[in-house]
């Protein structure tokens, strides 16, 4: 099997004062995220997960995209080690939030169409064993659930190599089983594999229970205004959902929310 | 039973319908008239298409023309695809130009310059279906881009892979049934006009059978010339449906 020394990527990724700016429908100047800047770093083999939570409509997907090098900033930069991301590169991968997986490839097409001989997966099987797909190689994407097709696209992002996995709120739409399953699977991927995933969401719950490091980000225009850092083993890690600590603190960005007129969701099925 | 299925049945009990009825009133009723030909005298000239009317070599020009330059035409334009579909360039420029040219000129219209250029030319008919069909095709690529999900070209996009790998494993897979669909449309539009080109050039095909009917005012051929092309035009819309349903995903 392998493990998270073999895996474990030692990173820094720093987003630098990201400004954007979209032409509005009579042509004035709308700005969508104004100055965003936060740092996600990695020492040793685990990785981690940091969420970003923000309301509908507020530029997370925007933001994401900037981050992976789909789309450019006005202004600010993206730096993964140091170095400047500007084009997609497959270091940074953007999950999107509809399923992404091809419809017309079966599994095992599907992660060859990102594999690369610099990855750290040297084969399809070794990557369908650590996104839980062991046996569905041959099953094509299109009529199975949104957790099929979710492990899809995160061992595609396997395949090419990615340092970072921005999920961009994948959970929305999933049943409350699949998101206990695929919350495992990030789980397993962050310890045992190294992989540090950025996730953005609207849903206070899931990141609490979910995130080493939480970003909260107002909309009108898209800015982040606090900063959460939680203990290095998560909610989800300890099994502590039900307990003070994660209850008080989902209360608390909640009341971040509402001092600014946003609400946000808490709800959450475990 | 579905809506497709239950469509196609009621279409058949129709055509069958139209067909005792052709029988019935045009074989016992009035069995002469200059309306259509008796139903045995047409089961009669199919004899005679096969002898006097060279069926064989005229119908083979017709379909190989057709059905050969549309699917030279798809694996041209599979293996061009990349640059197709790689935004604007001078071919796609080019090809919009002619197709804002053939908005007021009818295809039947450049075939018959065409005709006039080429008046002993064998295998021109083959080139002006094999233009038609990729400069459709590219027109049709094109404006499919768009329709694209942005969740499948944004994830490819990210993934680090080539914009030809994208072009060719991604968007190109993406919109092939509605490439299907269109290569159905394209087929009912070219059937007419090569049917007319055939007519006007003379030499081999249907359009030349159809050309001698009228000439001999042999009706009972001309009916049975109809039947075939009619037939033809049916199989190879089932044909293309059926290549659609084994090879492209239908989202």
């Amino acid at each position: 099997m392998l493990t998270g020394d073999k895996l474990g990527y030692k990173l820094t990724l720093n987003i630098e004062n990201i400004t954007k700016h979209y032409a509005g429908p009579s042509g004035a100047k709308i700005t969508v995220l104004d100055g965003i800047s936060f740092k996600v770093e990695n020492e040793g083999s685990n990785g981690s997960l940091v969420s970003i939570i923000a309301s509908f409509s507020s530029g997370k997907s925007t933001l994401l995209k900037i981050i992976s090098g789909l789309e450019k900033p006005d202004s600010g930069s993206i730096k993964l080690n140091d170095e400047n991301i500007t084009t997609p590169t497959g270091e940074i991968v953007y999950i999107p939030e509809n399923p992404s997986s091809f419809p017309w490839m079966n599994v095992a097409d599907n992660i060859n169409f990102a594999m690369r001989n610099s990855g750290k997966f040297n084969s399809v099987k070794e990557i369908v064993n650590a996104v839980g797909l062991a046996g569905y190689e041959d099953h094509f994407p299109d009529d199975k659930s949104l957790g099929f097709r979710f492990r899809i696209s995160i061992g595609r992002a396997l395949a090419a190599g990615s340092k970072v996995i921005l999920l961009d709120d994948p959970f929305r739409r999933m049943k409350s089983i699949t998101k206990d399953e695929i919350y495992e699977l990030l789980r397993k991927l962050i310890n045992d594999f190294g992989v540090t995933f950025i996730l953005s969401t609207p849903n206070i719950t899931e990141a609490v229970y979910l995130s080493n490091k939480i970003f909260l980000m107002k909309k009108n225009p898209g800015k982040i205004i606090d900063e959460v850092k939680l203990d290095a083993e998560t909610a989800a890690a300890r099994g502590l959902d039900r307990q003070e600590r994660f209850l008080s603190l989902r209360k608390e960005i909640e009341s971040r929310f509402v001092s600014i007129g946003e609400n946000l969701q808490t709800e959450v099925h475990f | 039973m579905n809506k497709e299925t239950a469509k196609n049945k009621s279409t058949l009990i129709y055509v069958l319908i139209y067909f005792i009825l052709w029988i019935v009133l045009f074989e016992f009723i009035l069995p002469v008239n200059n309306i259509l030909p008796k139903p045995s005298i047409v089961w009669q000239s199919f004899s005679a298409l096969w002898q006097d009317y060279n069926l064989p070599v005229n119908y083979l020009n017709t379909i190989s023309s057709i059905y050969l330059s549309i699917t030279a035409g798809y694996f041209i334009i599979h293996f061009i695809s990349p640059i197709i579909l790689n935004k604007k360039n001078f071919l796609t420029d080019f090809i919009h130009s002619l197709n804002w040219f053939s908005n007021f000129l009818p295809g039947i219209v450049i075939g018959m310059m065409i005709i006039f250029w080429f008046p002993e030319s064998n295998y021109i008919e083959f080139i002006f279906v094999l233009f038609t069909s990729i400069s459709s095709f590219i027109i049709f690529l094109q404006k499919e881009i768009s329709n694209v999900p942005s969740e499948y070209t944004d994830a490819a996009r990210s993934l680090g892979v080539s914009e030809n790998k994208i072009n060719k494993q991604v968007i190109w897979n993406s919109m092939q049934s509605d490439f299907y669909n269109h290569i159905i449309d394209l087929h009912l539009y070219i059937w007419p006009m090569i049917i007319a080109f055939e007519f006007i050039k003379g030499g081999y095909g249907l359009g030349n059978i159809f050309r001698l009917a009228l000439m001999y005012k042999d009706l009972s051929a001309l009916f049975s010339t109809f039947i075939i092309t009619g037939l033809t035009i049916y199989l190879g819309i089932i044909s293309i449906r059926f290549f659609r349903n084994k090879f492209a995903y239908r989202g």
